[in-house]
């Protein structure tokens, strides 16, 4: 019974679509999108005005690019499309040592005197050192980046094994016909 | 599959327009009717009312004894293939046909038998990854009707589906309909305007005209047993010679003719003596011979037979049609004494047949 399901969902793939994959390098778009629309909250003076901030937006554009493209390959359970997905996420937890690690570590030096935070940490220091990426916020770039990552990694390895039992089945049929 | 009754079905809009009259008919389990008259007759509409996508004015609908009448369309059990094939096409052939089934949420292994089966059954094994676009018009009616079958309904609708193809096509089109519903046994209600897929494909054929149902009955009930001078002009083509005669003398005498009475003939029409009558003539009961002479004015060769137009006598006479056997070259303005070999009797007032029985 269990071998004729599996047998039926690996023949059902000869006509469906990989969507898994498909979707799941999508939500890793959006997680990407999550992240770059949030690396800008905290008000931190003029630290974004460097050229390794237009590298990681002329990035995000690259990847969100590639990876829908790979989104569309994959939905073909097209192989070659697996590998540029583990390279884009490999470059994604990479990124987390960049730009969020780098401001998390980085003393805010030019922040404005009308920062509230800046005013209140003056006079009652909460925290320690004012950084140009609060913690929460490091955290919760991080966690976007990850999941980001995650997900083009989920996506890969099923379009992988997708793609490798989709090849047996239909090398299978063929040696029957 | 199922049996289907409609009870005294009417059809009233809300502007008042009646599109159908007092419509009853039984279709027995994996029966094939066909609904066929000329446009407006209100076939259409009596298909989409049993389909639900009508409501019924009045009258009953019962499908296997279950009264269906004000059922949605959705609960009703039953298919519909459309002219327009409806298919959607940004979507596999595989997925066109496996959509129904996805919207009930069934399970999914389940969904890709049905669909292997019904594209097996249809010849689409080899375009199932394709979309409808890839398609021709045949393959995109078979993707339509494939969808019928995966949801395996009690009753199978078909609402002119051979209308938007060749007619190389449809006929190729018309035989595997015919195959499929030879292979399900399905109960069937087809709609058409065109005589020729009524007389092949029809267990039986529900004529219609002006909302009204003519005649019901088999292809060859209709075609050799009209019940008034509508079924007689609408079966057959080309449609009945119409000729206005007037029985005398044991004889039927016409202008520009006179045709003599068998005794089986005089008796049929023992109360018509000196009344108008109608006499009506198929095309093809005409042969070369005496009854009348046919002035020519066209000569149609179509090959193993040819068709013959011309007037009774002189241009002033009744237009005749004839469909002679063989090749005939005749030119216009050419005499030919012609034959007739079967002839129906109608009343001129009622226009309803004189046979044998009435």
């Amino acid at each position: 019974m269990n071998e004729e399901r599996s047998y039926m969902e690996v023949d059902r793939m000869r006509f469906t679509k990989n969507t898994a994959s498909s979707r799941l390098a999508i939500l890793a778009i959006v997680f990407n999108v999550l992240y770059f629309i949030s690396i800008y909250k905290s008000d931190v003076g003029n630290y974004y005005y460097t050229a390794l901030i237009g590298v990681s937006i002329v990035y995000n554009l690259v990847f969100m690019l590639t990876t829908f493209l790979c989104s569309e390959g994959v939905k073909n359970y097209n192989r070659s499309y697996s590998k540029v997905l583990i390279i884009v996420g490999i470059l994604q937890i990479v990124r987390i040592f960049i730009l969020p690690l780098k401001m998390h570590n980085t003393l805010m030096s030019s922040a404005p005197v009308e920062s509230t935070l800046h005013i209140l940490n003056y006079y009652i220091p909460v925290t320690k050192d004012l950084v140009v990426m609060e913690t929460w916020q490091f955290v919760r770039v991080v966690i976007y980046l990850a999941a980001s990552a995650f997900c083009l990694f989920r996506s890969a390895v099923i379009n992988l094994k997708k793609s490798r039992a989709l090849n047996d089945h239909i090398a299978n049929l063929s040696s029957q016909a | 599959m199922a049996q289907l009754n409609l009870q005294h079905l009417d059809k009233i809009y809300d502007n008042k327009v009646q599109a159908v009259y007092d419509f009853n008919l039984d279709v027995a389990d994996g029966e094939l009717i066909v609904l066929v008259g000329p446009s407006g007759c209100g076939k259409s509409t009596t298909l989409r009312m049993v389909a639900g996508l009508e409501d019924i004015s009045n009258g009953k609908l019962l499908l296997d004894g279950r009264d269906i009448t004000r059922a949605p369309a959705k609960d009703r059990d039953m298919a519909m293939v459309f002219q327009n094939y409806a298919l959607y096409g940004h979507m596999t052939i595989y997925e066109n046909m496996a959509f129904s089934l996805t919207l009930r949420h069934e399970d999914k292994n389940v969904i890709h038998k049905k669909v292997l089966a019904a594209a097996e059954i249809l010849g689409l094994t080899n375009q199932l990854n394709k979309r409808p676009a890839q398609l021709s018009g045949g393959q995109r009616q078979r993707v339509a009707m494939g969808r019928s079958i995966v949801r395996n309904p009690k009753v199978f609708l078909f609402d002119e589906p051979l209308s938007n193809l060749d007619a190389k096509l449809r006929g190729a089109t018309r035989r595997e309909i015919l195959l499929l519903h030879k292979r399900l046994g399905a109960t069937m209600l087809y709609v058409t305007h065109d005589q020729t897929e009524a007389l092949t494909l029809a267990d039986r054929i529900v004529c219609m005209s002006m909302g009204h149902v003519q005649q019901v009955g088999t292809p060859l009930e209709l075609y050799d047993k009209p019940n008034n001078i509508f079924v007689a002009s609408f079966i057959g083509l080309p449609p009945m010679n119409m000729f206005d005669v007037i029985f005398l003398d044991g004889k039927l005498k016409g202008r520009g003719f006179e045709v003599e009475l068998d005794d089986r003939q005089k008796h049929i029409l023992r109360n018509q003596y000196g009344l108008e009558l109608v006499l009506g003539v198929r095309p093809e009961d005409i042969a070369v011979g005496e009854n009348m002479n046919v002035l020519v004015s066209t000569n149609e060769n179509l090959g193993m037979n040819t068709l013959v137009h011309g007037y009774v006598g002189s241009t002033d006479g009744p237009r005749v049609t004839a469909k002679l056997r063989g090749w005939a070259s005749y030119k216009n303005g050419d005499i030919v004494g012609m034959r007739i070999n079967k002839m129906h009797f109608f009343d001129k007032d009622t226009t309803q047949a004189i046979r044998e029985e009435d």
